[in-house]
């Protein structure tokens, strides 16, 4: 039995984060966010279609972190546990690098960024026209469309016919979710899921910082409380920002196992990235006495858990539409598991599951922090190469280029290396803002001696 | 005056508290015993090692299992529905089934119809896994039996609601009627008794 921590073994005020001492991690993310981003910027005026699916993988890539940071407070809240005080701290400030997401995800916003990502925008863009001229609805003009086809405007002014489009139907059936114009269009929502995040994430860090101020028992009652409710909103938080971004990308694709498979993969990937983060931060000789083995190995077996969870969807997901074989499901996986693409459905099938699968299975392994965290590194990047496999296939066909943009992969790691690399250096900045672990939570000390 | 015959069981000692009963097990593991065991009304953190208990042959027995269940799975549903055992030189294996052959639903025969067998490999790996444990672990804790020896003595019965005891058993090669009582005397073991099992 090691020995028992007492509130006499810790600082008093927590550890605070110097940024120099991890200096070198964070000079190459600050870099490669800056090299990312003027990179970014080149690719987005050269080449708007194709960057804008780049665009969209990257920012989605880090949402998941945010998304899965906000996830594991709140589990951990609504459950009532303790064994995570320690590493509490890690998760909240994930959960709150929603607003440089935000702002990173803004040029989504950009009808020159989402027009060659959402095809169904064209369409409504041409109703939108259509219906100022006619004075009718949107939707008739969208059912106009269908029937008649319609005189608009297209790129440079000039008056194009478009024939009758029976495909259009769809979009008719759903304008109810999927519009530009009503109250609750497109662009509503995009601005709701970060305002819902920022709320749930901004909410329960105040509460823990509060608990610094006077560590009152009533703060963790309260943040219980708050995360039973707003575990809904969240949920369909996650879901509908899944939808709306990439099961938009064909409109007329659909599947009810998205929200969860994209959640599955965002509480999987942030625990990766939490236990990375613990390891960086011990190696600089921080938290020595508030994390043990125990908690890398609770961590590893969530981890283990949402590699099992995600494995259990994504092929749910698969299964139905393999076995329903109903043409607008199917072109999903059509596209994804024929041409180049197949190799890269099998290797994630490898190494999504069976590979952490059976990395994940020993307890020796999940309580070594130097192991784990190597396991770490390979599951976020399966995790990259699954966001990756679900965006970027699109791109080819909906811009008519072929299975495979040629090139076009420079784009990708220049986004990705705009945005990771830019929330990353303000996220590990960040955690030098406040104390590392909530060091007055009154569960610390049973999570510091936590034995499982 | 009885004859009856009696089977020494072991050294029963009772403890104070918890601490108390973590350092006699140390001492006891240290003293080289192999057949013994520590009674608490709880469990204890940290025990497994003071005991020096080696990890639990358990989870090697289930990962097993399950393999077996997911083999099970593939085979029988291979054998039957599809003709991956021909490909692979081992069709006297189909012609068994080829009197009732069970292509349903108009999927290939070929392997890459797999997809329909998954949710019946898994349930089965499932299946086998939890037999595994259940009946693993009862053949290792050996259970279901009867009786046993400690319950002859009537301080035991305190294990289930406040006493802590560490019994070393008669057949362990180190045991010693003297040695292993001074022993548990040593470590500060209280109502040291030597438990007799009718035959």
């Amino acid at each position: 039995m090691s020995h028992h921590v007492t509130f006499n073994d810790l600082p008093q005020g927590g550890e605070k984060f110097e940024p120099a001492k991890g200096g070198k991690l964070i000079g190459t993310l600050g870099l490669l966010g800056a090299l990312g981003i003027v990179a970014s910027a080149i690719f987005f005026f050269t080449s708007t279609d194709t960057f804008a699916y780049s665009w969209l993988f990257a920012v989605f890539f880090c949402f998941t972190f945010v998304v899965g940071g906000c996830f594991w407070i709140l589990l951990h809240s609504a459950s009532n546990s303790s064994w995570g005080v320690a590493v509490r701290r890690i998760w909240e400030n994930l959960a709150n690098m929603v607003i440089p997401l935000a702002i990173l995800a803004s040029p989504l916003l950009l009808t020159a960024v989402n027009k060659p990502l959402y095809e169904w925008m064209t369409h409504h863009r041409n109703a939108e026209q259509i219906a100022k001229a006619d004075n009718i609805s949107v939707k008739e003009a969208l059912h106009h469309m269908v029937v008649h086809g319609g005189e608009v405007a297209v790129n440079g002014g000039e008056k194009v016919h478009l024939p009758p489009n029976p495909h259009l139907h769809v979009l008719v059936t759903k304008f109810g979710y999927m519009n530009l114009s009503t109250w609750f269009s497109w662009y509503t929502r995009f601005a709701l899921y970060f305002l819902v995040l920022w709320f749930i994430a901004r909410t329960l860090r105040g509460k823990s910082l509060q608990q610094e101020q006077d560590g009152d028992i009533k703060h963790t009652i309260w943040s219980r409380q708050f995360s039973c409710i707003v575990l809904l909103p969240f949920a369909l938080t996650v879901t509908f920002a899944a939808f709306d971004w990439l099961v938009g990308l064909d409109y007329n694709w659909f599947s009810t196992m998205w929200g969860v498979y994209i959640f599955a993969g965002c509480a999987w990937a942030s625990m990766a990235v939490s236990i990375l983060v613990v390891t960086w931060l011990r190696s600089l000789g921080y938290m020595q006495k508030v994390v043990t083995d125990e908690h890398y190995h609770l961590m590893g077996k969530l981890l283990f858990a949402f590699t099992v969870f995600w494995a259990y969807i994504s092929f749910s997901q698969y299964f139905l539409i393999w076995y329903a074989n109903i043409t607008e499901e199917t072109r999903f996986y059509l596209i994804r598991n024929t041409e180049g693409w197949q190799a890269v459905s099998i290797f994630i099938l490898l190494g999504h599951f069976i590979v952490p699968f059976l990395f994940l299975l020993s307890q020796k392994r999940k309580k070594n922090p130097v192991v784990i965290s190597l396991g770490c590194l390979w599951i976020l990047f399966m995790h990259l190469v699954d966001i990756y496999w679900n965006v970027i296939p699109e791109r080819g066909p909906s811009l008519g280029q072929g299975v495979l943009v040629p090139g076009a992969w420079v784009q990708d790691i220049a986004a990705l290396c705009a945005v990771f690399g830019t929330m990353g250096f303000l996220y590990l900045r960040g955690l030098a803002k406040y104390s590392l672990y909530p060091w007055r939570d009154p569960r610390l000390l049973e999570s510091v001696n936590v034995i499982n | 005056m009885s004859t009856t015959l009696k089977r020494v069981h072991g050294y029963l000692a009772e403890f104070d508290s918890v601490k108390d009963l973590y350092h006699a097990a140390e001492h006891v593991r240290d003293a080289g015993y192999q057949r013994w065991d520590v009674h608490s009304p709880f469990p204890i953190h940290g025990m497994d090692e003071a005991m020096g208990n080696p990890r639990s042959k358990l989870p090697m027995f289930v990962f097993c299992g399950g393999i077996t269940g997911t083999t099970i799975a593939f085979t029988l549903e291979t054998i039957t529905q599809t003709n991956f055992w021909s490909h692979i030189g081992l069709g006297f294996l189909q012609k068994i089934v080829e009197t009732y052959p069970t292509v349903v639903q108009g999927k290939p025969t070929d392997i890459w119809t797999i997809p329909a067998f998954f949710p019946v490999m898994f349930e089965l790996t499932i299946l086998f896994s939890a037999f595994t444990t259940l009946f693993g672990l009862l053949a290792l804790i050996g259970l279901p039996r009867w009786n046993h020896p400690l319950f002859v003595s009537k301080n035991f019965s305190k294990f289930s609601d406040d006493g802590f005891f560490v019994c070393i058993e008669a057949r362990d090669p180190k045991f010693s009627q003297e040695g292993t009582k001074s022993l548990l005397e040593k470590v500060g073991g209280k109502n040291i008794e030597l438990v007799e099992d009718e035959i």
